[in-house]
């Protein structure tokens, strides 16, 4: 055990002069960082903010009697992910026990908090299991998912508006303005990647001068264009600002999103193409049939990329006035009771976020080994 | 950024189209084009006249004008552009300055956080893509830990991070000036010392040191022949500065209770945005690093063992020129990114162009006016970039064979 320690480490940290001393100035430093943030971890530092603060980072100020509106979002969002999982994994019995623990585990914590919360953790897990086993077991179930998403959006919407859709906040809102985007920006980017290899020139330019228009300028400007002028331009109607948010970034990515599928649509071989011409079909079915089922399969994974990307976005809602994850967490730190709570907020922030993503770009890299298994 | 325009589909070959079907095919495709383009432009045309209309109701009139008034507010930090005689020179802000010579100053600080992040970013990110393929376990698991956990997470909380959990949690200046001497490291900003023109220094001098300074850096980028040359022309320029009396002075900063003065001012906003620009671009930058030294032949690699070269010279002389000439389409889109990401400076403060853009905003009315003006400064500042990176990319495509 000693033995292959040491050879271990003379080969990986100790091989040459010069990592040598790298390894001499690095350990001790990751030694102390990692005592120092391990003694304040578990000694320094109140976690007690997180519970009481909980719900205002989840769901900002969605009132609290209307909560199990939310709950139900959280239920639906179960379902939908599961069924989405099951058309990629196959639901290996290893994976489902894993599963299982991981929600026991938060189960777990939740209890020691609130019993009721719990249960509904575990019900939404399990409806994700059952959604990851019908559609990994049953693949006609799969064409259905696209319907499923669409109506399970709209229906998450019906359910979370009627106590006023300006009160949506926290982690909520920020996911919500991500599956929004993600799902909006796709079809619109299809089509802006399509008109960017038109035949017609006209088509080409309007469409080549919009993505590059929009993926010059930051995010932020265009989101807080488009919030000043849509009241300008439609003053009978007041759009509420969520709303208002959402289109921004979804004009936003559509760009970035047209440009994934044009890479993609770049990928498919002329031949098949030609081929599909020389069998007589027309222009339209030649770009549905052919071109873009085997270009989407391309950009399956840069795509779920880019809902990482509008994921890790969502904060700069805050320059609209909207109360997302971060702006929650700032709004309870502005409370003078919890404002020496400034790290132990940010590193829940920063936790949350970094699981969210690591998941996402977990997904992605698990896609793209996927997928490339039928590629020539 | 794809600035290169593609080719469009060619047209396809008929053979039983005759000609007089050929040019009705033209016509067709000519009408449909002109219609698009009636149609495109008439949609532009009715969305100004609405946004003129919604205007005229809350009786505003869009105008440039407000351009030319005073400012009437005073912006912390950054350069701007006034009259002297004739000649423009760069002078601080005041609240007595126009409007345009706040944006001005505005487009000051996002160029110079954009910059410097430039500049920054490169360096700590090839530091990072070529820790991740160290030898060393631990410089790998570290530098992949970094890049993970950047990538992963979003600027803007990490820029809060830095703001709030970081700079703003340094000691303030009076603790500060006893702890760190030369350098001042405090909630109130960060000073550096800085070379100043020494009192009663001649031009020739002066002009020597540049020179002598300038051929030191020169020599870091030259092949090793030409570096001895430039090495002892430095020496030389420099010998001959000292003789004439050295011109230039290191201005210490001096920390008084609530300001220092001297030295170099960075701004605790400029720090924070700087550093969370830098660290995040740099993770980015570091991921095309990588990438493109493992998709350097293996050949290369084992060429430059057969020759005796050691992993730093190989890394160095061999592998990392080729890999800047893959990735320079790559790091121009990552430097576009990174002058954008500039605009969050609004979240802690910073004075940069959209932030000034917004104070304006608020004092005038004159939003949607303002809203032109900034998103041209930025599509320029990044088709500025991406020239650049294209020059610099034909350029270094031309000395190769391949």
């Amino acid at each position: 055990m000693i033995a292959s320690t040491i050879r271990w480490s003379h080969r990986n940290l100790f091989a040459k002069p010069l990592d040598a001393v790298l390894s001499l100035v690095v350990i001790p430093l990751c030694a102390w960082a990692l005592y120092s943030g391990g003694s304040w971890v578990f000694q320094g530092a109140q976690w007690g903010i997180i519970p009481e603060s909980i719900r205002v980072l989840l769901v900002g100020i969605y009132p609290a009697d209307q909560i199990w509106r939310a709950w139900g979002t959280l239920l639906i969002f179960g379902l939908l992910f599961g069924a989405t999982l099951g058309c990629v994994f196959f639901l290996h019995r290893v994976l489902a026990l894993g599963y299982c623990l991981v929600v026991a585990a938060i189960a777990l914590v939740a209890v020691y908090s609130e019993p009721t919360s719990a249960l509904l953790i575990v019900a939404a897990a399990a409806l994700a299991l059952a959604g990851w086993f019908a559609t990994s077991r049953w693949e006609n179930l799969r064409r259905f998912l696209v319907p499923a998403w669409t109506l399970g959006l709209i229906a998450v919407f019906a359910l979370l508006s009627p106590p006023g859709i300006g009160l949506w906040g926290g982690l909520m809102l920020s996911v919500l303005i991500t599956m929004v985007t993600a799902v909006l920006s796709l079809p619109l980017g299809i089509l802006l990647a399509f008109g960017r290899r038109s035949q017609l020139a006209s088509v080409r330019m309007f469409c080549t001068a919009y993505i590059e228009t929009m993926r010059s300028v930051p995010l932020i400007l265009v989101v807080y264009c488009v919030w000043i002028v849509l009241p300008v331009l439609a003053p009978q109607y007041s759009v509420p600002d969520v709303l208002r948010g959402m289109a921004g970034f979804t004009i936003f990515f559509s760009a970035y999103v047209a440009e994934y599928v044009r890479s993609g649509l770049q990928a498919v071989p002329k031949g098949q193409v030609e081929a599909a011409r020389s069998l007589g079909m027309s222009e339209l079915d030649v770009n549905r049939y052919i071109v873009l089922p085997q270009s989407l399969r391309v950009v399956v994974p840069p795509l779920v990329g880019n809902v990482l990307d509008v994921f890790n976005a969502a904060p700069l809602v805050f320059i609209i006035g909207l109360t997302d994850f971060l702006r929650a967490g700032q709004m309870v730190l502005a409370n003078p009771q919890y404002s020496d709570r400034t790290y132990e907020i940010y590193i829940f922030l920063f936790v949350t976020y970094f699981l969210i993503g690591s998941l996402i770009t977990f997904a992605a890299r698990k896609l793209e080994l996927h997928l490339a298994k039928g590629a020539r | 950024m794809t600035v290169q325009q593609q080719t469009g589909p060619q047209p396809r070959f008929d053979l039983k189209a005759s000609a007089w079907s050929r040019r009705k095919k033209r016509i067709k495709h000519d009408l449909l084009q002109i219609a698009i383009i009636v149609a495109m432009v008439g949609i532009l045309i009715a969305f100004a006249l609405a946004v003129r209309n919604g205007l005229a109701r809350h009786g505003i009139s869009f105008s440039f004008d407000y351009l030319w008034q005073a400012a009437g507010f005073d912006i912390s930090e950054g350069k701007t552009f006034s009259w002297s005689g004739s000649l423009p020179n760069l002078t601080d802000f005041t609240a007595a300055d126009s409007n345009a010579q706040a944006l001005i100053t505005g487009l000051f600080n996002t160029i110079k956080v954009a910059v410097l992040g430039i500049i920054f970013s490169t360096i700590l990110g090839v530091m990072l893509g070529v820790g991740r393929l160290s030898t060393n376990w631990l410089v790998r698991q570290i530098s992949f830990g970094v890049i993970e956990f950047v990538r992963n997470t979003p600027l803007l909380i990490q820029l809060v991070f830095w703001y709030f959990a970081v700079v703003l949690q340094f000691p303030p200046l009076a603790a500060a000036a006893k702890l760190y001497g030369g350098f001042i490291i405090s909630q109130q900003g960060t000073y550096l010392p800085w070379p100043v023109l020494a009192e009663g220094a001649t031009i020739p001098s002066a002009v020597a040191a540049s020179v002598g300074i300038a051929l030191v850096f020169t020599a870091l980028f030259v092949s090793a022949k030409l570096r001895i040359l430039a090495l002892v022309a430095a020496f030389a320029a420099l010998a001959l500065a000292i003789g004439l009396g050295f011109p230039f002075v290191l201005d210490y900063p001096v920390a008084n209770r609530f300001r220092a003065s001297g030295g170099i001012a960075i701004s605790p906003e400029m720090a924070a945005l700087l550093l969370a620009i830098v660290v995040n671009s740099a993770s980015y930058i570091a991921e095309i690093v990588r990438g493109a030294i493992e998709a350097v032949n293996r050949g290369q690699w084992e060429a430059a063992a057969a020759l005796g070269l050691n992993r730093r010279d190989t890394l160095s002389d061999i592998i990392l020129p080729q890999v800047f000439r893959v990735v320079l389409p790559s790091l121009g889109n990552q430097y576009i990114n990174l002058s954008k990401n500039t605009a969050l400076g609004i979240a802690i403060g910073f004075p940069e162009l959209f932030n000034i853009y917004g104070t304006i905003a608020n004092q005038t009315g004159r939003t949607l006016e303002g809203i032109v003006i900034v998103m041209v400064a930025y599509l320029l500042l990044s088709w500025i970039i991406s020239a650049v990176v294209n020059f610099a990319n034909s350029r270094l495509a031309m000395g190769t064979s391949r």
